[in-house]
């Protein structure tokens, strides 16, 4: 898995790559903890190249739902491929976080 | 003809991955749908994940995790056998309250629903001292012949 983050003012794309499963889900965390510690309240996750997550993957995203949201801003995510989209559906997330077809849309959500 | 796949696991937090990816080895070989590999594989990384971390206390004497992959006719079945104190993990697991907001969401708990969700079934039974969880789907009926 790979975080590649991109800042603008309180502003962060963080486009997730690869799996997200048990083995790796503290590192999501930790690298969107950081994210959020720097300042970004709004976050976007951008799940073009996410080709998996698990209930682990979920948890790390709560964390982040729950941090942004106590700063004022919160998590919206973007290009999410159908799979991943049922298991956000499944698990209620998408009354958690608003998914949106672009990353320029998500910021504009905020 | 039915095709069998088995590997004992270990109890490391990276063997889930390496079960799943064997999983999707076994799907392709056997030419399941996508959308069948894809949620059956989400549902197997739960439950084996929730058997690597609980299903053994500290200091286990020879803890024993056993994965067998089955398609056989119509059906595709993935039994976990392992042999920790007996545990049901389907028993008493609260459906989480997806109505909740992010503030209320608690944090975890959402693994055996999406088992329980993405595939047909799941059972659990104890047979010969190991707990066995069995999840099972039945497959899609092959294309009928277009030019009869």
């Amino acid at each position: 898995m790979k975080v590649t983050t991109t800042h603008s003012g309180n502003t962060a794309v963080a486009a997730v790559n690869g799996r997200v499963d048990s083995a790796n889900a503290k590192d999501l965390d930790q690298e969107l903890t950081d994210i959020i510690d720097q300042g970004a309240s709004r976050l976007v996750v951008d799940c073009s190249e996410l080709s998996y997550i698990s209930s682990a993957g979920l948890r790390a995203l709560l964390v982040a739902i729950k941090k942004t949201n106590a700063a004022g801003g919160g998590v919206a995510m973007c290009r999410v491929p159908p799979h991943i989209r049922e298991v956000l559906e499944v698990s209620g997330f998408t009354r958690l976080t608003k998914v949106f077809d672009t990353p320029g849309e998500a910021e504009a959500s905020f | 003809m039915g095709s069998t796949v088995e590997t004992d696991v270990k109890l490391e937090d990276t063997e889930p991955r390496r079960v799943v990816a064997l999983f999707e080895q076994f799907a392709t070989e056997n030419g399941l749908s996508l959308r069948i590999a894809q949620r059956f594989e989400l549902a197997l990384d739960e439950v084996l994940t929730n058997v690597v971390s609980y299903a053994f206390p500290e200091g286990a004497q020879n803890p024993y995790i056993k994965v067998t992959m089955q398609v056989d006719g119509t059906w595709l079945t993935v039994r976990v056998q392992d042999n920790g104190p007996a545990f049901d993990p389907l028993h008493d697991a609260k459906e989480p309250d997806l109505s909740l907001d992010a503030d209320h969401r608690p944090i975890g708990g959402l693994g055996i629903f999406l088992a329980k969700t993405f595939v047909h079934t799941l059972t659990y039974d104890r047979v010969d001292g190991c707990n066995r969880l069995t999840l099972s789907q039945p497959l899609e009926a092959p294309p009928e012949n277009a030019n009869p």
